[in-house]
């Protein structure tokens, strides 16, 4: 009986589904970029290393100049500048994918933690850096429960809340979304109908960059407000975990991040309550393991995902 | 014609194709040195001076090269984890938690059954690391068997379930000592089941290179054996290349793809045991992401025993040398990590290369790397 009201105290606690939301958040960003890269064809295991970037350049920018749009701005454009390589080494040079997503994710690591030592080697990034702004919504924030998990909640959240339905707007309701999906299915069927398979490509990793640059970005600059290496510690890893398992479907991975999220949550909220804290930290990846081999099924990426397009003669 | 030049065109081709199979792997190291050294002068360092220190920190000495081979070793046997799944149409990017696994077995077994003589606590401490790993791998490949589950998820989610067990055991469960402070750690390893150690005393008296070399080696042996001299690696090839043609030509996939994983996972378990062997205990947090950087190796190294061996050497030289190169010449470690990442993409951009090959007239290598 104790199990069962500890879980019922545990439950109702607005923190846990507050903290569900938060943690979901810079993996639905990272999530979606991978959704929109991969239905263009391109196969992206380098969200980690974008957020990665997004982080160290939200940070460094925001402690030069104190101005919290230019920081977010210089993370996503910086998430964008590292995905292009991995857009040149897979469009232009055919490279292997996941041979490049492999090299982008080192390739962050080291970079940010070489420059990491070479601007604030044993001191840490600086504790006076602006935090992206958290939206108290008047109304919504006296109800009771509900006001505690969304009343307050970081701008973040919302901006990838929002970007849920935008994405899938995007890629099902549009002419370039239609044309994203064709490059991914049948590259040649699109070029032959005048698509260009290359440039469709580019901006769709390049989305994707920007996506996870901007995850990265909330993890510096809200969740720890600070930069420390390897500081993303696998939720670019998650968030392509939650995009196979949502199926490259935005909707499917929004609530697959919701998962990943809500079980990060739950190890927090249940520290000190006698469990070891070690095995309910790994809670989130059981769940996703269960999850996978008894409701979701085989997963088809799109056809083309990962095919290098060769323009014909 | 073309008859007249046929039995010319074989050993030459032969020829051709192993200078094209190094040629990629060492234009991409000098690539990345140049495009690295960039990044260290951009930082404001002299490039030479890092590179001088980190070739001098690696190889330099005795102690050093044996040095550099302790940090390859594990590298090594966790590429052919990652390899060897390869092989088999299978993305085990979940090296590192079978080889956490290997660990925690190997040490259990080694300090509850310390009082065992030394060969057979040896031999039983290697077969508990690597049927811990190959049953670790072994879900992930059943799971993909049966469900269909994809084991990019899969592998990765049990490699942090894998870790936080580790953090479990040796913080607040059974492999936590009694009065323990300080790092977390296992008890010691018994001094009877150690390697013992190869690089005779005369030579270098505190040298920590042990028997796990020549364990590496013959894993190499029995990696290529397996794949290239028995029916079961023929069929795990057949279904790496194609698994509809495998099924269709009656293997049964199912059962190969689990076989593949356990076996994968057996080389990382014994790749987990290693670093344990050297340290004589088992510290929280052991590994410094060798799963992970095994990927790379095993990319580098294209798949091939030999080949992974080389690659892992380089990247266990680049890891000991940057020791040095951070202590005298105040450049971040983390320069080795960028290399890292430029030699696989590189390796990964083959066509740059093979540009660049044509370019400097090396037509004929450029073509049969093709």
């Amino acid at each position: 009986m104790d199990l069962v009201n500890l879980f019922v105290t545990v439950f109702t606690r607005p923190d846990l589904w507050a903290g569900t939301l938060r943690f979901a958040a810079p993996l639905t960003l990272a999530a979606l970029g991978g959704v929109i890269s991969e239905r263009s064809g391109v196969v992206n295991i380098a969200m980690e290393g974008m957020m990665l970037v997004g982080a160290f350049f939200a940070v460094l920018v925001a402690a030069a100049t104190h101005d919290i749009v230019l920081a977010t701005l210089a993370s996503v454009v910086c998430g964008g500048l590292i995905a292009t390589f991995h857009g040149v080494a897979s469009i232009h040079l055919r490279a292997n994918q996941i041979v490049s997503g492999m090299a982008i994710n080192l390739l962050a690591l080291g970079l940010t933690s070489f420059l990491m030592f070479r601007f604030y080697a044993t001191s840490g990034t600086p504790s006076d850096i602006p935090a992206l702004p958290d939206i108290n919504i008047p109304v919504v924030n006296s109800i009771p429960f509900v006001g505690a998990v969304i009343g307050d909640q970081n701008i973040i959240v919302w901006v990838a809340i929002l970007a849920v339905p935008a994405t899938w707007f995007f890629l099902f309701r549009t002419r370039l979304g239609l044309r994203i999906r064709a490059v991914g299915e049948h590259p040649r069927a699109a070029d032959t109908l005048g698509v260009s398979v290359f440039q469709i490509r580019y901006l769709c990793v390049i989305l994707s960059g920007l996506l996870s640059g901007l995850g990265g970005a909330y993890l510096a600059l809200s969740v720890a407000h600070s930069f420390s290496d390897n500081m993303t510690s696998g939720a670019g890893f998650i968030a392509l975990a939650a995009m196979i398992f949502g199926k490259w479907h935005p909707v499917g991975a929004f609530l697959a991040c919701l998962l990943f999220g809500f079980g990060q949550s739950l190890g927090i909220n249940l520290q000190g309550t006698g469990f070891p804290d070690q095995l309910v930290a790994a809670t989130p990846y059981v769940l996703t393991v269960v999850a996978l081999a008894g409701f979701v099924g085989r997963a088809t990426a799109p056809a083309a995902d990962g095919v290098p397009y060769e323009v014909g003669e | 014609m073309t008859v007249a030049i046929a039995p010319l065109e074989a050993p030459r081709s032969r020829i051709l194709r192993l200078a094209a199979a190094g040629v990629t792997p060492v234009l991409a190291v000098v690539l990345a040195i140049i495009v690295g050294g960039f990044v260290v002068l951009a930082s404001g360092s002299n490039p030479i001076t890092a590179y001088q220190q980190m070739l001098v920190g690696a190889v330099g000495s005795p102690f050093d090269i044996s040095e550099t081979f302790i940090s390859s070793i594990p590298l090594i046997l966790a590429a052919y984890a990652v390899s060897f799944a390869f092989r088999c149409g299978l993305f085990n990017i979940g090296a590192e938690g079978q080889l956490y696994m290997g660990a925690i077995a190997s040490t259990w077994v080694a300090t509850t059954l310390s009082d065992w003589p030394g060969l057979p606590l040896i031999i039983a401490c290697i077969v508990a690391a690597m049927a811990a790993g190959g049953a670790w791998a072994g879900i992930a490949g059943w799971l993909k068997a049966k469900t269909g589950a994809h084991e990019v998820i899969t592998t990765m989610m049990l490699s942090y379930v894998a870790i936080d067990i580790s953090h479990w055991l040796l913080e607040a469960g059974p492999m936590t000592p009694a009065n323990a402070f300080g790092t977390p750690e296992s008890g010691p390893i018994p001094p009877t089941a150690a390697f013992p150690v190869i690089v005779p005393s005369w030579i270098l008296p505190n040298a920590r290179l042990n028997a796990s070399l020549f364990l590496t080696i013959l894993a190499g042996l029995v990696f290529a054996w397996i794949l290239w001299r028995t029916p079961l690696g023929y069929e795990i090839r057949a279904v790496g290349f194609n698994a509809k043609a495998a099924a269709y030509g009656g293997i049964n996939v199912a059962r190969r793809l689990v076989i593949a994983m356990v076996i994968a996972g057996a080389f990382a378990g014994l790749a987990g045991m290693v670093p344990v062997w050297t340290q004589m205990r088992l510290y929280d947090s052991f590994s410094p992401g060798y799963g992970y950087e095994a990927i790379a190796v095993a990319l580098v190294g294209k798949n091939s025993a030999i080949g992974i061996f080389l690659a892992g050497l380089l990247y266990g030289a680049m890891i000991h040398g940057s020791v040095a190169m951070q202590a005298n010449a105040n450049i971040s470690g983390f320069l080795v990590q960028i290399l890292q990442a430029l030699v696989l993409f590189f390796v990964g951009a083959e066509m740059l290369i093979r540009w660049m090959l044509k370019r400097g007239g090396l037509r004929a290598i450029a073509e049969a790397s093709a």
